[in-house]
């Protein structure tokens, strides 16, 4: 047999009204899917500007083979990865096979036959190629099915988070019409194939083993070449029209994420959570309207495949507060649709989306935690829409009467707590040194105490003995004294962007008016804004975290930790640190010098479970919640560590709400919360002074 | 719809207060100066009335220490009008400002004039009724609601009595009220709005001699109440307090 035998022509035996009509009938198809395309650029034209951002095209590769690869899939939940792994590569190679029958059969044939390559070996490798992909894809399918249908997973429950009279019916439905879609076209590829295998019957054709293997269960159930050739119109139609009916349906349903997905991921500024975007030009200062929203943003909203990662992880969610980032981006879809595609306009004479679309209880739950874009597979950015958000209630003046006190505390005293700025240093009377004044005298580093630190009496302890460690240290270090302010970090979250930025260049000006090398902070969100929201105002200095300090002076020997403290403790990783900068290993060298044993709790370093205080949570008034709040829940998961009675920290604002949370739950005198330095002193064998050891 | 507010500049209870050498008066070389409570009260029950009726809101400053600030956020809170009055106003008495904002009030056109009840460093008797006397018009105080008929030109005051009464007083304008709560709390003003109409609004300047209106007072004394014999005031942490506590019960033998 000669290579030109083998391979077969398609539209076989079709008479030409079919051939046209069919031809129509993708036209047509081809019709709806850029219609659908056309509209959903047309509603992200109506976005604002992404700031700066353009990907370069190695990045816009890096990010394809990222997407092909099912990083961001695979990242966090391993059985949906492989599934969606599955699906995704069987999608792609019967894809991409389509397209070369296409090129092949409809191009090539008739405008340079010498060229046809659809045959000989070729096609015989294509057939099986196509076979085993079907398979894959198969059974990608299979394994999302059941997941959906028998699993009781929490991300894959619909419930509204605050919205409860919301039906989600039609949208557990539309994920069965997309699995359903897809599963209906594989199977009516093989079924068509095998019914072709009953009709003409090649030999070379074993090659398609699975249409082979279903052909040889045709013939022995009965069919004959004749019946077969009579059915063949029926099959091939029926899967040419689901073939065609998807490629329509794609812009029109979560489909879509396909392609949305992709530009979501490519473009997506991985830097927007640790340094918030500036608040967009309007009168709001923040998003009234989903014409607010940068065009990236408004794809991020239809790239959202509900697949529940951040819901699962958002720790006011599953305190029962009245947030679910996955709602909140769907709420928002729904308004920018309604708004956008159905009204033209920004649609507010209808509902507010901040406000009514998004209620102010919602905007307020959030803790600013990133567990929810850090997860995100299709590249959400949650905390910054959710600032933006915040910011336009800030402009109303809508903020409880606690936030509110907190923010006239800061704008008249710099801190949080009202007391008056010239108490900032008056933990420092207790020290046996006195701490340099960085405004008069040069030094080295430059202490960023922060306001947890140097006003609560429940952290004062451990921010001497820090102090006493940089000092036997012989560290060349100074502070502010009375003009250091809030650095800030979460009067940017909370919204109150004018207050930041107010803040920031008090500091600043403090700064220039001292003479120093680095900045130590000790509050993690101190440390954030200073090194990666601060440059953006002038202030461009290196920024450490008082841990870093602490394993740089014992690394170079200027530490000595001779004792091992030994006791068995695990460590909370602060959102700040862990999740938004990476620093996850540090803190934990500080307690193996120590001698310490860590036990690690299940959810640790980019997955930590947050305290429950950032995004100026703190400040403001209890939310009701139908569960416990998440420190207390972290508390309990803590506790039942074998063997572990203590909870380490490197955050004043951990040691607060622990405090707090540890007499809550019921575990006061047996459970306790200790800040890292703590060790770092005990090791180095400095007995803890009996004043210090009360506080610590 | 004319509406006057008439702001106050009080010390800041947050810092520690200092009394001057001659024990006469406050330290007021590095005092911080805070808004009052009442009159942030009485500015937003303006803007309340503005909103539902109409008509320009006046936010009206003595000079006492930096005053513009408090100007700026009148603006950014909706005042339409700012005015500060230059002159030796420092621990100026209730009595002898009200005879300032008097003459200020008969030069302008207003409605109705609202101020703080009273301000925390001058429990004199409240300038409202002061400033009433001088002008001779109607004064209510200590209110906490009002619904106006624009129409007519009557107000109707809602006032608390102690004993769980409430009031409704009615008076015509132009009359001056003392506010003790807006219908609503003040909203909180975003800084950038502040900043804004530092940048947007004009403060008007007049300047004005005050007087010392005879016969008067003079302030023989200012101190702090001395600690009545042995008292200790503890205080720390909520566990250091309870230990000190308890060794101090201990020490007189009342626990073992
Ligand atoms: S926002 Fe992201 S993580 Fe959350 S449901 Fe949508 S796709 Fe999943
Ligand atoms: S940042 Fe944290 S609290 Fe806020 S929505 Fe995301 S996961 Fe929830």
């Amino acid at each position: 047999m000669n290579g030109t035998d083998i391979g077969r022509s398609t539209l076989i035996g079709m008479p030409p009204w079919a051939i046209v009509l069919f031809y129509v009938l993708t036209a047509a198809a081809l019709a709806i899917f850029t219609w659908g395309i056309v509209r959903l650029v047309r509603k992200y034209r109506m976005g604002r500007r992404a700031a700066g951002r353009r990907p370069a095209a190695s990045e816009l590769l890096r990010t394809f083979f990222r997407a092909i690869g099912n990083v961001t899939v695979l990242r966090d939940d391993l059985y949906a990865g492989i599934a969606h792994l599955l699906v995704l590569s069987g999608f792609v190679v019967l894809f991409i096979g389509t397209l070369i029958v296409l090129v092949d059969r409809d191009i090539l044939r008739f405008v340079l036959p010498s060229l046809v390559f659809w045959e000989g070996d070729f096609y015989l490798g294509f057939s099986t190629f196509m076979d085993v992909f079907g398979v894959i894809l198969l059974a990608g399918l299979l394994m999302l099915a059941v997941r959906r249908a028998f699993s009781r997973l929490p991300q894959l429950d619909y419930r509204h988070s605050f919205r409860e009279e919301v039906s989600r019916r039609s949208m557990a439905a539309g994920d069965w019409v997309f699995l359903g879609l897809i599963f209906f076209i594989v199977i009516g590829g093989f079924a068509l194939e095998a019914v072709r295998l009953v009709a003409v019957r090649p030999e070379f054709e074993v090659w398609s083993p699975v249409g082979w293997w279903a052909s040889d269960i045709l013939r022995s159930a009965g069919m004959d070449a004749g019946e077969a050739s009579s059915w063949y119109p029926v099959f091939w139609w029926t899967h040419s029209a689901a073939s065609l009916a998807f490629v329509a349906y794609v812009p029109w349903s979560k489909a879509v994420h396909m392609l949305l997905a992709y530009v979501s991921l490519a473009w997506k500024d991985e830097t927007q959570n640790a340094s918030l975007p500036a608040p967009p030009e309007n009168e709001a200062g923040g998003y009234t309207a989903p014409t607010d929203l940068t065009w990236l943003e408004l794809v991020g909203l239809d790239a959202c495949i509900r697949c529940g990662r951040c819901h699962v992880r958002c720790p006011s969610s599953l305190a029962g507060m009245p947030l679910s980032p996955r709602d909140v981006i769907l709420e928002l879809r729904n308004h920018a649709n309604n708004t956008l595609l159905h009204l033209r306009g920004n649609g507010n004479g209808l509902h507010r989306m901040t406000g009514d679309v998004i209620p102010e209880q919602t905007l307020w739950s959030c803790i600013s935690c990133s567990n929810c874009a850090t997860h995100c597979p299709v590249g959400i950015n949650h905390v910054p829409l959710m600032v933006q958000m915040r910011r336009a209630l800030v402009s109303d003046g809508s903020v409880d009467e606690q936030l509110q006190q907190t923010l006239v505390n800061l704008q008249r005293c710099g801190n949080a707590m009202g007391q008056s700025d010239r108490m900032r240093a008056k933990w420092t009377k207790e020290l046996p040194f006195k701490i340099r004044d960085a405004r008069r005298e040069d030094v080295e580093y430059l202490w960023f105490v922060g306001d947890n630190a140097s006003y609560d009496p429940r952290v004062q302890g451990y921010t001497r003995i820090t102090a006493k460690l940089f000092e036997a240290a012989g560290l060349d270090f100074g502070i502010l004294y009375e003009a250091e302010r809030n650095a800030g970090n979460d009067v940017r979250r909370v919204g109150e962007e004018g207050l930041f930025e107010m803040l920031a260049e008090k500091n600043i000006r403090a700064f220039a008016k001292s003479r120093f090398r680095t900045i130590v902070t000790t509050d993690p969100h101190s440390y954030n804004t200073l090194k990666n929201e601060y440059p953006a105002f002038g202030a461009e200095y290196p920024v450490i975290h008082y841990t870093e300090l602490l394993a740089a002076l014992i690394e170079n020997g200027h530490l000595l930790p001779v004792r091992r403290v030994g006791g068995r403790v695990t460590y909370q990783d602060p959102c700040y640190l862990a999740r938004y900068n990476g620093l996850e290993n540090t803190p934990r060298t500080l307690l193996d010098y120590a001698g310490v044993e860590l036990v690690e709790m299940k959810r640790r370093g980019r997955d930590a479970w947050c305290c429950g205080a950032g995004g100026g949570r703190l400040w403001m008034e209890d939310i009701p919640a139908k569960d416990e709040r998440p420190a207390e829940q972290r508390i309990r998961e803590a506790a039942a560590l074998d063997g572990v009675d203590t909870i380490v920290t490197a955050c004043p604002k951990d040691l607060v709400m622990f405090t707090d949370a540890i007499k809550n739950v019921g575990l006061e005198g047996k459970f306790f919360v200790r800040d890292i330095a703590h060790y770092v002193w005990e090791a180095i064998e400095q007995p803890i002074p009996e004043h210090l050891e009360k506080e610590a | 719809m004319n509406i006057l507010v008439i702001l106050k500049q009080v010390p800041d209870l947050v810092e520690e207060l200092e009394i001057n050498d001659d024990g006469t008066d406050l330290d007021r070389t590095w005092m911080r100066y805070i808004p009052s409570e009442y009159d942030e009260h009485a500015l937003e029950q303006a803007i309340l009335l503005k909103e539902e009726h109409g008509g320009t809101v006046t936010a009206l400053c003595l000079r006492i220490g930096e005053v513009d600030d408090t100007l700026f956020t009148a603006a950014a809170r909706g005042a339409d009008r700012l005015v500060r009055i230059e002159g030796d106003f420092e621990g100026i008495s209730s009595r002898d400002a009200a005879a300032v904002y008097a003459d200020h009030i008969r030069r302008g056109n207003y409605d109705l004039v609202l101020t703080g009840v009273q301000a925390h460093d001058d429990l004199n008797g409240p300038v409202g009724a002061r400033l009433a006397a001088q002008l001779e018009i109607p004064y209510v105080g200590v209110v906490s609601g009002m619904h106006l008929d624009p129409e007519t030109g009557v107000i109707h005051l809602h006032k608390e009595y102690p004993g769980g009464l409430l009031t409704v007083i009615r008076t015509e304008l132009p009359a001056v009220v003392g506010i003790q709560s807006a219908v609503k709390p003040p909203r909180y003003v975003p800084i950038a709005k502040i900043r804004q109409a530092s940048k947007s609004a004009e403060i008007g300047e007049e300047t004005a001699e005050p007087q010392s209106l005879t016969p008067g007072y003079t302030v023989r004394r200012v101190f702090k109440p001395e600690g009545g014999g042995r008292a200790e005031i503890i205080d720390g942490a909520p566990e250091d307090i309870a230990a000190r506590l308890v060794s101090i019960f201990s020490e007189h033998g009342l626990v073992r």
